[in-house]
């Protein structure tokens, strides 16, 4: 993978060049090197399988410049990235391909400027995580798949329930993998001279796992930022849960107070809640906040805060793709909608949106510190900072709080009848996002509470979430003060999520009955 | 200064490559398999919003992928995957070499520690199995790509104009069109499949898509966001003149955001759609049977997804519980339904050959109402013991290759549409697929619409906003009892599936159908 002096010194001279074209009025070079590893996991006891399924990576590394122009009607603006070549020669075809595709776009107001804010985030991550060899790759999903089976070979409750000791009989599945990420950019500008880098790595484990006679499923995760905290805890997990699962039962249609998990939390908090915290989906009308900055959309029980400099978490950075210093933004402070992600364009476009106070419900210049560009990143699909690709607003750590928490137990023992909900499946803005309509499926983890205890485990993917988001934000009734970090696909984006967090009512629809009967 | 990368590039090294390759098995300790995937596209795209240009972009794509399958106990795979650049070309093959080291590698660690596990987990270590591939017939094949005006012939600031005049034109269309964004882009492609078994595939093909968001708000704030893509294999010629074929039929881009635009007007006035607590008749067009038979059919019978391969990620599949358990030869639908893949019909799914070199042919999953066979790859092929069907494919030759849809489709029928309406007392006319949500084994969907008709004593009645329909799979499927001879492809330019995710194009589509479901509005 390439050093990171390497990519700061093609910067440099990237940016040093590009001060010789005397039709360069201003520039910003971003370099940047990811490598992406993943063992995906595949076992399945009653069909043949590899149990690790693909030990496979993507690298890459290259050079991305965006131009500032003279043109006849204003500043144009062009973008162009070369892949593997830091060298001059990469940074000129870059530059030509800038120039082609230049355009005018009249609500471009300048590239990236200092925002006040300093850089308070470095030396964050552990070096050992950038050096794993292909044999630690393989080994660490095999480590994973050890401990689910160990579950599984340990479990009397299996051994019940296998004639005559044969537990692959049993339809024991383990999915999954584990994915290492890998990240080093560099970036600089005409008007931010100081040419900046930053490095970040981290491990994530997603495993599934299921007990498929007994219609059973669970999941494992784990994050860790050090090399060595690598285990079989994913894997185990899993299992657990999935044996946990058995027995499952069917609930009826309904309304139910429900106690959603950290899972849960963070589907709705990616597909929803995030997707309409930016300045771009307030300027393109599509946020379901729309008019409502400073006004309550949530219980006043609820705080999110997106915290992209905290030393320790999994998303953190230490500046962002566009050169600017990474930080926290309150999105959501007592209920009250407070803040907003965002990158620099969209960032100047609603100040200076003749209808940004329509939009925002609040004159724009009034809350601008609540939307300072903190989160300009050019993730890519695949995870790691795309030189390649043009920065957009994302979430970092996404950390759920409350001002009066509670313990998870305390939570339960409020529920007279009702659902924990642990994890979500497909869900959707389903009459885009604005509506705040969603729908979304229960497929593992899930248990009936009766009577304030934690009564049964419900038979996966009997049951569909019909309902609307601000029902569900509106509705909290306690949080737990326990977090855990939870997964935001792909995976650059983490949610400190509340391990429970109760809503006073969502409704269920009972699907797939026919399934009953199928097998 | 490094070399231009282009589409001709391929024709300098493919003969050195098959060499690489075919030396390497034969050297490689206990090497069973290799297969390169490399790809070279040339391309050029721009994005307006609200008529004033925001992006536009000329550039290349070049990147290759291997597998080895390898190892002595209980040979397994390893993978590796590069995007390249023009620095590369003059050293491609030994790039190439190098990353072919690093997937041997990863094999031969599996292999050592799969065998390890086949006593380490007892009882449990028995359905560990050496990975196999399914024969195929062996192919050398060279395919040219379609079109009429080469995607490379047209200058950069003729697709910005385009893409600007139209988003100038919905903006101008109504004074309710809040935010319009529309973006083309067309290029050029040729992927090459080099195996260790001799197989040689060099296919070029071009890609055009264009793609509009309309956000409308009414007079009273009703707000409605829509968004839709034309798309084909095709070049230039699709967006500035559309296109009009047996099954493929669309407008120009310009004719096309117009209609979009159109439709969301209307809706901003309509009501929002009813929910019915039981089941009512449906009659559900070609476009939105499209999302329809992606998600229920398409989705379902991707073998990886019911071996439990996608347990994790996409879901399994509930037309398959074990190898012995599942719904080959069974009934789940009417007789009146049948559906297949086939990448042998035109649109963005169209291939000869899929990227392990297996010649395509066409894949029934439905016949009658019964159920009779997944799509697969090499590998699936071989443990379910059925001949591999050429359905194995990535978006970029970095990234392994998944099972994926290549056109799937609900089969034509012979009912006249319109008489399927006619015939209705009370029910629904859904028109016009939105967005999804299916349970995870594909048992129970929900999937919106962009306008939903009521229909009674036969006509088309009051039109309503923000509706859909929501069924049991099996449930829906058995009560079709009507399915029109109206066949239409349309394009699916954003499938996601995979870890890494691989957001495909592809093609789904179907005639009209007439069945039972549960019509469903807003949240209360």
């Amino acid at each position: 993978m390439r050093e990171l002096s390497e990519l700061k010194q093609s910067v440099e001279k990237a940016l040093a060049f590009l001060k010789t074209q005397p039709e360069i009025k201003s520039a910003q070079v971003f370099a940047s090197a990811n490598n992406r590893l993943w063992t995906r996991l595949n076992y399945t006891s009653h069909i043949p399988c590899n149990g690790v399924e693909e030990a496979k990576s993507t690298d890459d590394y290259g050079i991305g410049v965006q131009i500032v122009l003279n043109g006849a009607n204003g500043n144009m603006i062009g973008f162009g990235s070369e892949e593997r070549d830091l060298s001059l020669d990469g940074v000129k075809m870059a530059l030509d391909k800038a120039k082609q595709g230049a355009i005018t776009d009249p609500e471009f107001r300048s590239l990236p400027q200092p925002t006040g804010e300093k850089r308070t985030l470095s030396d964050y991550h552990d070096p050992s995580v950038m050096d794993i060899t292909d044999r630690a790759l393989v080994e660490g999903g095999w480590k994973i798949l050890d401990g689910a089976i160990s579950s599984f070979l340990e479990s009397q409750k299996l051994r019940d329930m296998a004639p005559g000791g044969a537990l692959h009989d049993l339809g024991l599945i383990v999915g999954g993998d584990l994915s290492i990420r890998q990240e080093r950019m560099a970036v600089g500008s005409y008007d931010i001279p100081e040419v900046q880098s930053d490095e970040a790595a981290a491990i994530l484990a997603n495993v599934t796992s299921m007990v498929e006679k007994g219609d059973a499923k669970g999941s494992g995760y784990s994050i860790h930022l050090k090399l060595s905290d690598l285990d079989d805890e994913a894997g185990s997990e899993a299992a657990a849960n999935a044996i946990g699962s058995l027995d499952g039962v069917r609930l009826p249609s309904g309304d139910y107070p429900v106690i959603l998990g950290p899972q849960p939390v963070g589907e709705l908090l990616s597909n929803l809640i995030i997707r309409s915290c930016t300045t771009g989906a307030f300027y393109s009308q599509q946020s379901c906040f729309m008019g409502k900055m400073g006004q309550k959309v949530a219980s006043e029980k609820l705080n999110i805060v997106d915290r992209g400099n905290a030393r320790g978490l999994i998303g953190s950075r230490g500046i962002t793709c566009e050169g600017l210093p990474t930080g926290e933004t309150t999105l959501i402070k007592d209920g009250v909608l407070s803040g907003l992600l965002s990158d620099w364009y969209e960032y100047q476009r609603i100040l200076n949106d003749p209808k940004g106070g329509e939009k925002l419900g609040v004159n724009p210049g009034d809350v601008r510190q609540a939307l300072l560009p903190r989160n300009g990143f050019r993730f890519g699909i695949e995870g790691g900072r795309n030189f390649g690709g043009r920065p957009s607003a994302s979430a970092t750590n996404v950390v759920f709080e409350s001002p009066s928490a509670s313990d998870f137990g305390s939570l339960v023992r409020q529920v007279k009848k009702g659902i924990l909900v642990g994890r979500l499946w497909y869900t959707y803005p389903i009459h885009g996002l604005r509506a705040g309509d969603f729908t979304s499926t229960l497929t593992a983890d899930s248990y009936l509470i009766e009577d304030g205890e934690v009564k049964a485990p419900i038979k996966v993917n009997t049951l569909r979430i019909n309902d609307n988001i601000a029902n569900i934000l509106m509705g909290i009734r306690g949080m737990t003060a326990e977090t855990r970090p939870t997964i935001l696909w792909p995976g650059s984006q983490i949610a400190y999520a509340p391990v429970g967090m109760m809503v006073d009512k969502v409704h269920f629809e009972a699907i797939a009955e026919f399934m009953d009967s199928a097998y | 200064m490094a070399q231009k990368v282009d589409i001709a590039l391929v024709d300098k090294v493919k003969d050195e490559l098959a060499n690489l390759i075919s030396a390497s098995r034969d050297s490689l300790e206990g090497c069973h398999y290799i297969d390169l995937r490399l790809g070279v596209g040339e391309g050029q795209g721009a994005m307006a919003q609200d008529g004033m240009s925001k992006f536009s972009l000329r550039d290349y794509r070049f990147s290759y992928g291997i597998r080895v399958i390898a190892g002595n106990g209980t040979p397994a795979a390893g993978y590796f995957g590069q995007p390249l650049g023009s620095a590369d070309v003059d050293n491609l093959a030994g790039v190439i070499k190098e990353g072919l080291g690093k997937a041997y590698e990863r094999a031969v660690a599996n292999s050592r520690a799969k065998s390890d596990r086949l006593d380490l987990w007892k009882t449990l270590g028995g359905s560990l199995q050496s990975t196999e591939l399914a024969p195929v017939k062996v192919c050398r094949d060279t395919i040219p790509a379609v079109y009429a005006v080469n995607p490379l012939d047209i200058r950069l600031d003729e697709v910005g104009k385009l893409t600007q005049e139209v988003s100038k034109a919905v903006g101008a269309y109504d004074p309710r069109v809040k935010v319009n964004q529309v973006m083309a882009q067309t290029s050029l492609n040729r992927e090459l499949l080099i195996s260790s078994d001799g197989a040689n595939i060099d296919r070029t093909y071009a890609l055009t898509q264009g793609l509009c968001v309309v956000v409308a708000i009414g007079e009273g704030g009703v707000q409605q966001t829509h968004y839709d893509c034309v798309g084909h294999q095709r070049g230039w010629e699709l967006l500035t003149d559309g296109i009009e074929e047996d099954m493929i039929r669309s407008k120009s881009l310009m004719g096309f955001a117009l209609d979009l635009a159109a439709d969301n007007v209307s809706l901003t006035d309509c009501k929002p759609c009813p929910s019915s607590d039981k089941d009512v008749v449906v009659i559900t067009d070609p476009h939105y049977n499209t999302l329809l038979v992606h998600e229920i059919i398409g989705h379902p019978t991707e073998l990886d997804r019911a071996l439990k391969l996608e347990t994790a990620y996409a879901g399994r599949s509930w037309l398959l519980r074990s190898l012995k358990e599942n719904m080959l030869g069974k009934e789940i639908a009417s007789p009146l339904v049948s559906a297949y893949s086939d990448p042998m019909l035109p649109g963005f799914g169209h291939y000869e050959y899929d990227d392990e070199g297996t010649p395509v042919e066409r894949t029934v999953h439905i016949d009658k109402g019964v159920f009779r066979g997944f799509m697969n790859s090499r590998q699936t092929a071989a443990t379910l013991g059925v001949k591999p069907n050429g359905h194995y494919k990535a978006i970029d030759s970095s990234l392994v290759p998944l099972i994926r849809m290549s056109t799937t489709v609900f089969g034509a029928g012979k009912d006249d549409p319109q008489q399927m309406i006619k015939d209705v007392e009370n029910g629904y006319y859904v028109v016009g697929h939105r967005i999804p949500s299916i349970s995870e084994s594909r048992e129970n969907f929900r999937i919106t619409s962009r306008k939903v008709y009521e229909i009674k004593n036969g006509e088309l009645g009051e039109m309503f906003r923000d509706g859909g329909i929501m069924a049991n799979t099996k449930d829906y499927l058995m009560s079709i009892d009507a399915v029109g001879n109206d066949l239409r492809i349309y394009p699916v330019f954003n499938c996601g599936k995979g870890q890494p995710m691989q957001a495909k194009k592809l093609g789904n589509g179907g005639p009209t159908l007439r069945g039972y479901a549960r019509l469903v509005g807003g949240a209360k």
